[in-house]
């Protein structure tokens, strides 16, 4: 008799326990995801892990102050023979000296995407669907035709009498002479020509001649750079896709960069911010500046909404005598950089 | 904002497999397995509602006719091992009380053949065969079937109070269905998770605790949770033919008893004693004018928690975070507030849809109070009633057609008796 009441009570306890166990479950139950997604760390996306460089491959340092560029958004920056400084954002180009004191500011009618500034002094200004074209004291030359609504010029360079222009609307770089003559489309999709297009996900499609005469593009969406000659044809390319710090990553990297005085290149990314060195063959020579470095770095993350992700990223250049000016967007500074144990 | 959003208009173009190719990792890293759930074809639908129609034909037979235990058992853990296992318990009648319920408030929702098929059909077969679906089909009743090792007996008082959550839950259902918040059902089937040996852990500690219940307490989920159940409980009074425990008259042997596990069996009942008439008389009246209060008070109760139901709905929800985030009362954002932003949506198209889902709640609040109320109060009329029987009969209503009274009856052994010795003669 006492051996079934005392079974009965563990049968009351068991069930008792079991009741507060499903209240419990239930009332723990996420049902709105605020716990997270409950994934192992297998799934996570650490990136920050991938934003430490080994500090044994940073060959450059930080020299002189930071050039505020006094505007709300800064958008590209390029340098002139003498080394001045000129910076395309708002509805302006701002001029500075090589010292980075500011020289004067040249109002524009509408906002520039990206400059270049001739050997002769003349101020390539891409606009978003036309060119701008402005003497070296500032005053309109010209006006280029609207290159249509969907037009989005993102890099402009001039060769002699080519003036190269990159619209990252229509993913495609289109060759005009020195009067705003369209000559030639070059990257058009062309499988007789080995031609595959360029991939342009976000708006950021940079470009730029080397003094060998050939035509660089950055590919972002293949991670690559590719060398073409004047006349459209593709000639050779570098780039490996990889989050390691020899490659780029993400969706659309490099998003600048810039021609260095021995023929390397120096490379802007955005995402896993990054401003690097590669030779003339596109070999991974060294790293300028990592993500901690600037202000869109500072906090690691994968871009979430469609504005962190399209948004604006470093633009880089580089000076005759080898220093790297690296415009930060976010920031509206310019970082100069020269290798370490060059003279300041 | 202009210039991005004009972009991104011309960037489709673009091939995707060219634009987003994986990343190729070099640092030790190693893609964690993944896996695509393919999407059920329709065939497989048909099949599931076929294999429903003949599960429940076959069941009412065993259980009307052929009067097996063993039988039932053995399709009831078929059905088990097919809709549990075989098709991860999914998809289901209890859930598809959902479906049907969206498919009536929402003219943009259609409900999928099969959710149809297993809505329906079941119900059919309990107006003609009793629940013969709860006894052999439903993969959810029969894992807790085949754990019950030790019954005790729930008093019909305590029965009675705990059948009230499954009102309250199927109530529930249909609101956040209709409501188009959430499918709660779904979300808090306790034992999908053993069906597909794996899942949220909350879930799986529910689904264990329910069975480890289940061990003494017969179908736990089933008599006091099941939305489902609710519905083929009414039905099952109406159905033509049902279980009886005894083949032909019942000898008043009492054997039965303690035949059944879930409390189903109702013994004999005769005239009310004088003295308890009386009370009874006076307690049915005293119900009868609790009945309209209950009901209002279980409505008022509903719409005060308009708010707080109204935040199942994830609109209701995103619009309160929003709401905190713009006016300062919380630091940083969330994936949900951050995934609004990037929908371009302004906050006073997202505070104007809150709004609405919370009139509705409003509504649908005091509706679901009001309906509680009204179960609760027909519940204490229904234990004021006195209903005459002359012999011991399974409930139709409780009875879950599992079979296991029939083994206690005399007059069974006798048919099986009789039934061997014809056959025995034939050979």
């Amino acid at each position: 008799m006492s051996g079934r009441a005392g079974g009965g009570w563990i049968v009351a306890v068991l069930v008792a326990a079991a009741i507060g166990a499903a209240v419990a479950a239930v009332l723990r139950l996420d049902t709105t995801g605020r716990t997270g997604s409950g994934l192992s760390e297998a799934y996570e996306y650490d990136v920050s892990r991938l934003a430490k460089i080994d500090p044994n491959l940073v060959l450059y340092v930080e020299s002189g102050p930071l050039i505020h560029t006094g505007m709300n958004q800064s958008r590209s920056i390029a340098l002139d023979g003498a080394g001045r400084i000129y910076v395309a954002g708002d509805r302006a180009i701002r001029v500075f000296d090589a010292a980075g004191k500011a020289e004067r500011m040249i109002s524009l009618p509408g906002e520039p995407q990206c400059l270049d500034v001739a050997d002769d002094g003349r101020l390539f200004i891409g606009m978003k669907d036309h060119v701008e074209v402005l003497d070296a004291q500032g005053k309109t030359i010209a006006s280029w035709d609207s290159l249509g609504e969907e037009a989005l010029l993102t890099s402009i360079a001039s060769h002699g009498d080519a003036v190269l222009v990159a619209d990252a609307g229509h993913r495609i770089v289109l060759r005009f002479d020195a009067a705003g003559t369209l000559v030639d489309h070059i990257g058009e999709k062309d499988a007789d020509r080995d031609i595959p297009g360029f991939s342009v996900p976000s708006p950021h499609f940079d470009l730029a001649v080397s003094r060998d005469g050939l035509l660089r593009v950055a590919d972002p969406g293949r991670n690559r750079i590719d060398t073409f000659t004047l006349d459209g044809n593709l000639e050779f390319w570098w780039g490996e896709r990889s989050v390691g710090i020899k490659g780029f990553c993400g969706c659309c990297n490099p998003v600048s960069f810039a021609l260095l005085p021995d023929g390397g290149f120096v490379t802007a990314e955005k995402g896993l911010v990054r401003v690097k060195i590669y030779n003339s063959d596109g070999a991974f020579v060294g790293v300028v500046a990592g993500s901690d470095q600037f202000a869109g770095g500072k906090q690691i993350k994968v871009c979430e909404t469609p504005e962190e992700c399209q948004g604006i990223a470093l633009d880089v250049a580089a000076g005759p005598d080898g220093r790297i000016y690296v415009l930060d967007p976010p920031d509206n500074t310019i970082k100069v950089f020269r290798k370490k144990g060059a003279s300041t | 904002m202009t210039f991005l959003i004009a972009f991104l208009g011309s960037c489709p173009v673009t091939q995707g497999e060219i634009r987003f190719p994986p990343p190729e990792f070099e640092s030790g890293y190693t893609f964690p397995q993944t896996t695509s759930p393919a999407p059920q074809s329709v065939l497989q639908e048909y099949i599931d509602a076929a294999v429903l129609v003949v599960g429940l034909l076959l069941a009412s037979h065993l259980i009307l006719k052929r009067r097996s235990r063993r039988a039932i058992f053995v399709l009831m853990i078929g059905a088990l091992l097919y809709f549990g296992f075989v098709r991860d318990g999914c998809i289901c009648p209890i859930g598809a009380i959902q479906n049907v319920t969206l498919t009536a408030f929402d003219r943009g929702y259609a409900i999928p053949i099969a959710a149809a098929v297993f809505f329906v059909v079941p119900l059919i077969f309990t107006l003609f065969s009793g629940r013969v679906f709860c006894g052999a089909i439903c993969p959810l009743g029969a894992i807790q079937d085949a754990v019950l090792i030790r019954p005790v007996a729930v008093p019909g008082w305590l029965e009675s109070g705990l059948r009230l959550f499954a009102y309250a839950y199927l109530g529930a259902a249909v609101l956040f269905a209709a409501t188009g918040s959430a499918f709660i059902i779904c979300r808090y089937d306790p034992f999908v998770g053993f069906f597909r040996l794996g899942g949220n852990w909350n879930v799986l500690i529910l689904g264990a605790s329910l069975l480890l219940i289940g061990l003494f307490v017969g179908r736990p989920y089933c008599r006091f949770l099941c939305p489902y159940g609710v519905i083929l409980r009414h039905l099952s009074r109406l159905s033509k033919r049902r279980v009886t425990i005894t083949p032909s008259e019942c000898i008043q042997c009492r054997l039965c008893e303690d035949a059944c596990p879930f409390g189903a069996i109702r013994e004999p009942t005769g005239n009310w004693p004088e003295g308890e008439y009386r009370i009874a008389k006076r307690r049915l009246a005293l119900f009868l004018v609790l009945l309209p209060i209950l009901v209002a008070g279980g409505g008022w109760g509903g719409y005060a928690l308009k708010s707080q139901l109204a935040r199942v709905h994830p609109r209701v929800r995103t619009a309160e975070r929003v709401y905190l985030e713009e006016a300062g009362q919380v630091q940083g954002t969330t994936n949900v507030s951050d995934a609004f932003r990037a929908t371009g949506q302004t906050t006073e198209v997202l505070y104007a849809d809150a709004t609405r889902i919370r009139g509705r709640f409003a509504l649908g609040g005091a509706l679901l109070g009001g309906f509680i109320g009204l179960v609760a109060g027909g519940k204490l009329l229904v234990l004021s009633i006195r209903r005459r029987r002359t012999e011991y009969e399974a409930d139709p209503a409780g009875c879950f057609a599992c079979g296991r009274c029939y083994k206690s009856c005399p007059k069974e052994h006798g048919r099986l008796k009789r039934i061997r010795e014809t056959a025995a003669g034939r050979a």
